[in-house]
């Protein structure tokens, strides 16, 4: 009897496990009479959905379908989500992926993007001739995987200073660029008339871009300087300058110029009295200093870049699902295109619904209302192109240039640093045990170090010793070897 | 008999044997083809992997430090998991005060609802370095102030307080049952007989409370290689320093892997837990049995 029960219990169990879990997954086909495409687009969420999103993107198929005959469904997902997705081999047909989140030469050369070297050019030869040289970082053994952002595509990281105290009660001057180890005085100055204060914002993410100046392999453990003679990959603690920094965040942290829990505080954006910040963006930027926001006219101060690297061009980029069809393949390029190149539909994802959202001002930009600012503030990238946007103003006052994309890059042009080693890409997947086993050796360390709250000069041979023991040498190994084959 | 347990049986084979399959991720190296259901992605489209999977846990050599941190907490937890709500049990059942033995047991037991994110928070109010009570304590008293998230000899202690502050109430509240459950007229027998409080306690109602106290013991026994991730990431907020002393199987597990999701990896992770917890139960129930025998008493220990 208990037996035959089982049984049963197990073939019902199976059966409707069968059944319900294991059915393949369903597809979005055409709608209706019209030749309407349908596609699931996966983005970045930056920390939050927003709340108007499902109302822009209903006005944006509105215009997607007359020109195009393509609507999306746009997701904003967790960086979690994402890699959940991509692991679990969930169906999309486009997704948001880049060097930080979601690796794109990772999922690339393991065969998970569509290859769309020849579509792109035939299907969408607008889109092709927009990014032009910016190709090149989509590229896994001279085959197009992906369909990079243009946005800031070096990376410049600046100091952000209160210049209502600095320059006007104080009488020091804020130059344009200085130097990572310039900001001392200004940190002193700010600490002895505060001395309960502190004067550097810090949080545990740490010093933001830190690594900016070298070429990532391995997350930032694995690094190629750019200033080497001849480019080798090296552990980061081996480059004399990022070694340098460490010690004097640790110097700035004793002499009470960081907050002592740095290390385990979530943010620090909610106190509006701290005078530096640290910030990584592009000459022109305005998000970091609209007085209205902080209370004090703020001045930013360039100390590093840009710079210019595979991992920096590599700041966003969309890429199609290798199971896709030809047909939603098509309409993925289509739509990047008409983001790409048609800057009222690309100002209705980027900002939301004009009028509603957003305004434009006289001089071409673009204001968020109260709406946008509070339901959909979303970063341009997480959308598509953000060259390809009106820029944004952050006051009705304090206007934007709206060509400073133009001066942007002709910026790269000039005064860019390239690595010399643009365009290789480590694969990955031969040695992932010593990578998660590094990785966790790492994360054992890296928030303390890059707060300053460690003393570098007897954390890091700690770490270096248990990274060796885990295999890290050999990695390197490996990591060279790929890079002198590419080199030839 | 059979039909009543139905529900519960079902509910098992749903959630408890079907799943189990799932082990094979441990072996195989996983490839997704967007698009294609599940099954065919891990029998089909993944090779076989042997043990390769298990090599990231070897490649740490802080594999001994983490296994004995794992199982030291878990020790600890285990013994005095089941001695202090036991001790606190007894008392309870002493205090004679209807109302107050009710407050008393509401105020321990209200811990055990609290999230580990919201404990973490809560305790570094009290160790944060510049506005912590603690240090405002120890300046007011003249004392030297500690950087707590910094200072790992503390922490075994603190980790092994937090953690048995929001569990005692929970598992007293089950030992406070099993002890309202004893017979009164033996407590009066003996009483009568001039048994002091101890032994009372002693002679009836740790005997008493043998076969709950063993089922709790086995029913922990089998989760020695997992840890309460909450109490050993969350709590400590992460900290660098004391990593030393809060890494756990879990912790490393979820460091190494937070940013690869890596199905294998985990998976084989879980299974070498599951496993040896597998075996620490059946070990444990043979023991257990074999003294029960030896001793010829009647009680059927955590018997399925």
């Amino acid at each position: 009897m208990m037996k035959k029960l089982c049984s049963i219990i197990l073939i019902i169990a199976f059966t409707a496990l069968l059944v319900c879990g294991c059915g393949p997954v369903s597809r979005d086909v055409n709608s209706g009479g019209e030749e309407v495409i349908k596609l699931r687009v996966v983005t970045y969420d930056n920390g939050s959905v927003p709340l108007d999103a499902k109302e822009v993107i209903a006005a944006a198929n509105e215009v997607s379908r007359e020109k195009i005959g393509v609507e999306v469904e746009l997701e904003f997902q967790s960086k979690e989500k994402i890699n959940l997705m991509m692991a679990s081999g969930e169906y999309y047909d486009m997704v948001f992926t880049n060097s930080w989140i979601n690796s794109f030469d990772k999922n690339a050369s393991v065969g998970l993007y569509y290859d769309i070297t020849e579509a792109v050019k035939e299907v969408t030869p607008d889109l092709y001739d927009s990014i032009g040289e910016y190709w090149d970082c989509a590229k896994i053994n001279g085959r197009i995987y992906g369909i990079p952002v243009l946005k800031d595509m070096g990376s410049e990281n600046m100091y952000r200073l209160n210049a209502d105290y600095f320059e006007r009660k104080k009488g020091m001057k804020i130059p344009e660029r200085m130097t990572f180890g310039d900001i001392e005085p200004y940190l002193k100055a700010y600490k002895e008339d505060h001395p309960a204060a502190y004067p550097l914002a810090m949080d545990k993410s740490g010093l933001p871009g830190f690594s900016n100046f070298l070429e990532r392999i391995v997350e930032t453990v694995v690094v190629i300087p750019y200033d080497q003679e001849k480019p080798e990959a090296i552990a980061f603690w081996d480059n004399e300058e990022v070694m340098n920094r460490f010690r004097l965040l640790h110097k700035w942290y004793k002499a009470g110029y960081i907050q002592p829990d740095a290390a385990t505080i979530d943010s620090t954006n909610t106190d509006r009295s701290i005078p530096v910040r640290i910030g990584v963006a592009w000459k022109g930027y305005q998000g970091y200093s609209n007085p209205e926001d902080w209370g004090f006219n703020v001045k930013t101060s360039i100390y590093d870049g840009p710079y210019i690297s595979r991992t920096s061009e590599q700041g966003a980029m969309f890429a199609v699902c290798e199971a896709c069809d030809e047909e939603h393949m098509k309409a993925c390029l289509k739509y990047m295109e008409l983001l790409g190149t048609d800057r009222k539909f690309r100002d209705i994802l980027g900002y939301g619904i004009e009028g509603k959202h957003f305004e434009y001002l006289p001089n071409g930009t673009v204001f968020r209302l109260k709406a946008g600012q509070d339901r959909y503030n979303t970063r341009l990238y997480q959308t598509g192109s953000v060259v390809n946007a009106s820029v944004e103003s952050v006051s009705k006052t304090f206007l934007a240039d709206p060509d400073q994309w133009e001066k942007v890059f002709e910026e790269y042009k000039t005064d860019g640093i390239y690595s010399r080693t643009k365009g290789f890409s480590y694969d990955p997947s031969k040695k992932e045990d010593i990578i998660a086993a590094v990785l966790a050796i790492y994360n054992d360390y890296s928030t303390e170090l890059l707060t300053g709250t460690s003393d570098p000069d007897t954390v890091i041979p700690q770490m270096k010793k248990r990274m060796e023991a885990a295999g890290l040498n050999e990695l390197l190994t490996d990591i060279n070897s790929e890079l002198d084959n590419w080199l030839k | 008999m059979t039909l009543l347990a139905l529900p519960g049986m079902l509910w098992f084979i749903l959630f408890c044997y079907i799943p189990m399959f799932g082990v094979v991720f441990a072996f195989k190296q996983f490839k997704a083809r967007p698009g294609e259901s599940l099954f065919t992605n891990l029998f089909v489209n993944s090779p076989w992997a042997g043990f390769d999977n298990f090599s990231f846990l070897m490649r740490s050599s802080e594999m001994p430090k983490i296994m004995f941190n794992t199982i030291f907490y878990n020790v600890i937890f285990l013994i005095a998991g089941i001695a202090v709500p036991v001790v606190l049990a007894v008392f309870l059942t002493e205090v004679h005060g209807k109302r107050f033995s009710g407050v008393v047991q509401m105020v321990m037991l209200l811990p055990y609802f609290l999230s580990w994110v919201i404990v973490g928070y809560c305790l570094y109010g009290f160790l944060a370095t510049d506005e912590g009570q603690i240090n405002h304590i120890l300046s007011l008293l003249g004392l030297k102030t500690v950087q707590w998230y910094q200072s790992p000899q503390y922490w075994r202690g603190i980790l092994i307080g937090t953690g048995l502050w929001k569990s005692v109430g929970y598992s007293m509240v089950i030992y406070l049952c099993s002890i309202t459950a004893i017979d009164r007229s033996l407590y009066e027998g003996a009483a009568l007989d001039g048994a002091t409080f101890l032994d009372r306690v002693r002679y009836i109602t740790v005997p008493m409370l043998r076969t709950t106290i063993t089922t709790i013991f086995i029913l922990n026994i089998g989760s020695i290689l997992t840890s309460d991730f909450g109490l050993f990431y969350q709590v400590p907020m992460d900290s660098n320093s004391l990593q030393p002393v809060t890494q756990t199987l879990d912790v490393y597990v979820y460091k190494a892997l937070m940013q690869q999701a890596n199905f294998n990896y985990s998976a084989a992770a879980s299974f070498l837990q599951s496993t040896v917890g597998c075996m620490l139960l059946l070990i444990s129930q043979a023991v257990i049995n074999h003294l029960k025998n030896k001793e010829g008493s009647e009680y059927i220990a955590g018997e399925q």
